[in-house]
């Protein structure tokens, strides 16, 4: 029996009665034709699933009760069968690799936080059994002759004390790298993502299913549905699909090409991001803040934006230009978790940016038009074509050429880029869990904060990624957002400059 | 505004090791710029090439490494590439007739070694193929090229070269079978 168990102690086993041994027995039986991973994954998986039985264990939890929760048929056939599977890059994905470089990666991270504090060996755990449901994150980029691609990559995917700098270039370039990364600290559970596999929509409904199955492990169970994906169902293909190739095209398509923006003028720091701040409000006193100037949050909050970014350049002319990130899924339903959102500029003249209410209308007005749906599709037929344009050219010239363009034009044609979430809907019994979510877009080149929000409960979370040391941008926000009466909590991370 | 503190403290090891590629890229453009200009100022053979293919070679094998594909498949292959490449730019530019017997010696070592390393770590290295699908065809393309060009002299590095590519090349469609066409249609796709 020892032989045949790494973690758990002398003690630990002759603690067992003879039955519960043999229920051990039974249960690593069962693990391994689940799993036939090579030798050192099957090692690592194998340890994940005893560190959870002995912290059951030690907490008082029966035996039956450990293993029931962490019933090996919840692997399914993910560790059990060799990878197959391959998933050529969805049309936004596509520029993503071509344009990395070594300190240059298009990340954003999730995060929610709970009113616990994190069990690591569960939340191994849950990876290991949330995994399988997402069979396109389960992946390695590859280098194709004309485009790069997904591999499917069976290996056990790890979990990591937080220890670094939010949203860093992940390290895709070994065989059977993760383009994920999932951290935890203290109550908080973050996954940062690498875009080429996901956007915003498609990463939360990875960081429902996952903390849905960790909170499962906890005792704390909730029935999927409508805002929730069952973890232990059979992916559907519509779920990994390339929906910009279903979309019906556009008559006529516009281009990404825009004026040069005007930045905020801080100095650029060495560390990108140079710190990042989340603003936690109520929801309520927000949409109160909203109503109060007759308008949506999202406009409201652009509108907070656009002065607070007047507050943190010198520049008297130009255009200020923020960035809006709009879902696709709401033109055109689709269940993808793969990227599938498009984006547009909100942009207003520098000497026009006074006060918050003569703003509201212009904002409203330009956001209607080119967040609509005719804009949106015009901009996806664009894409469309552009890649259908460059699809058989290789990636030896397409690569340099878009590095050279996109590092030319890179950022620039915008200030900054707000991308807003929404509100998140779990199940009650999950949401009772959790304390708050944040939402955190990875740095960019030239623009000095990145702002993204999430609200989850009555918790907006307005989470800023700053690529400047110069505080003006969020002090001026600070301010503007306490003067409407609301009530703000402001935390984040130290300083990273040296 | 009051900051409360919710990410925990980072070491520094990670942001000096940015910091020196950096600082490492101003000498290398320095040596690129400064070596050409010198030598023509300078006059007589191009020896500026070889510098400016070592300088190439240093920078994309050992400091900016690839960003996808870092394996030891692709890193042999693109090795036995640029060696042959910066072999071919000596006998061209500094001191000539020897490369058509040494290159494909080199190519054919590179082959066994590129072999060696693919078949000792093969579940994984089956996903990286393609670099040591191309390193086997351009050794053939070489074998054929230099048995037509150069068949007045001696055919013997040339047949092995091409002779080992060519066994290589069976060995890896009889090891992977199904999945040797797979991977074809994975690298080669353009949706």
């Amino acid at each position: 029996m020892k032989k045949t168990l790494l973690h758990l102690s002398e003690d630990t086993l002759q603690a067992l009665t003879e039955q519960e041994q043999q229920l051990l027995q039974e249960f690593f039986a069962d693990f391994r034709i689940h799993c036939l991973l090579n030798k050192k994954e099957k090692k690592r998986l194998w340890e994940d699933f005893e560190r959870a039985i002995l912290y059951y264990l030690d907490g008082g939890l029966s035996l039956g009760e450990a293993l029931q929760r962490l019933d090996v048929k919840q692997l399914g056939g993910f560790y059990a069968r060799p990878p197959v599977l391959w998933f050529p890059l969805d049309d936004a994905a596509k520029i993503y690799p071509l344009s990395m470089g070594h300190d240059k990666m298009t990340m954003f991270r999730l995060s929610v936080t709970l009113k616990k504090a994190v069990v690591p060996e569960l939340l191994q755990m849950a990876l290991n059994f949330t995994i399988k449901r997402f069979p396109s994150f389960a992946t390695t980029l590859k280098k194709g002759v004309f485009w790069h691609y997904l591999d499917t990559n069976k290996r056990r995917f790890s979990v990591h004390r937080e220890s670094g700098i939010p949203c860093q270039p992940l390290k895709v370039s070994a065989s059977g790298s993760q383009s994920f990364r999932v951290v935890y600290w203290e109550n908080r559970i973050s996954v940062e993502f690498f875009h080429v596999l996901t956007d915003g929509a498609g990463g939360m409904t990875f960081l429902k299913v996952l903390t849905a199955e960790y909170l499962r492990l906890t005792g704390v169970s909730a029935v999927p549905g409508e805002t929730l994906w069952d973890c232990n169902a059979t992916p559907a293909s519509e779920e990994f699909e390339n929906t910009f190739t279903r979309v019906p095209r556009s008559d006529s398509a516009s281009g990404f090409v825009d004026k040069i923006a005007v930045q905020m003028n801080g100095k650029l720091s060495a560390n990108k991001p140079c710190r990042v701040l989340h603003f936690k409000m109520s929801a309520a006193q927000l949409k109160a803040a909203a109503a109060r100037c007759g308008t949506t949050v999202t406009v409201y909050l652009l509108a907070q934006l656009f002065l607070a970014i007047r507050a943190a350049t010198d520049e008297l002319q130009g255009e200020i230009s923020i960035q809006v990130p709009v879902n696709m899924r709401k033109f055109y339903p689709s269940r993808t978790v793969r990227n599938f959102s498009m984006y547009c500029g909100i942009r207003l003249p520098v000497k026009e940016i006074e006060e918050a209410k003569s703003l509201i209308a212009p904002i409203l007005n330009q956001l209607e038009q080119k967040a609509s749906k005719e804009s949106m599709s015009r901009m996806l037929t664009a894409t469309v074509r552009l890649v259908g344009m460059l699809r058989c050219i290789p990636l030896v010239i397409k690569q340099p050429v878009a590095k050279l363009v996109y590092g030319f034009l890179g950022d620039k044609i915008f200030t900054m880029t707000f991308s807003n979430l929404g509100v998140v809907q779990l199940p009650e019994a999950l949401a009772g869990e959790i304390d708050g979510m944040d939402f955190l877009l990875g740095a960019g080149s030239t623009n000095r904060v990145s702002c993204s929000m999430v609200t989850i409960n009555d918790s907006a979370c307005l989470s800023m990624t700053k690529m400047t040391v110069d505080p003006s941008f969020e002090e001026k926000l600070y301010s503007l957002l306490q003067a409407d009466g609301i009530a703000v909590e402001a935390e984040g991370s130290e300083l990273y400059e040296d | 505004m009051k900051i409360k503190i919710t990410y925990p403290p980072v070491g520094k090891k990670r942001i000096q090791r940015k910091k020196l590629l950096n600082i490492l890229r101003w000498p290398f453009l320095l040596a690129a710029v400064l070596c050409p200009v010198i030598n023509l100022t300078v006059g007589g053979k191009a020896w500026s090439v070889i510098v400016l293919m070592g300088l190439y070679m240093v920078w994309k094998l050992g400091l900016s490494t690839d960003l996808v594909e870092y394996n030891r498949t692709s890193q042999t292959a693109k090795t036995i590439i640029t060696v042959c490449l910066l072999l071919f730019l000596i006998d061209f530019f500094l001191s000539g007739g020897w490369a058509v017997e040494v290159i494909p010696v080199v190519g054919f070592c590179g082959l066994v070694v590129a072999g060696v390393l693919f078949f000792t770590d093969f579940q994984r290295q089956q996903q990286n193929m393609l670099p040591l699908l191309l390193l086997i065809l351009l050794a053939l393309a070489g074998a054929v090229v230099g048995l037509t060009v150069w068949n007045e002299r001696a055919h013997w590095p040339f047949l092995i070269m091409g002779g080992f590519a060519l066994a290589l090349l069976i060995a890896c469609i009889a090891t992977m079978g199904g999945g040797f066409l797979r991977m074809l249609r994975r690298r080669f796709h353009i949706k």
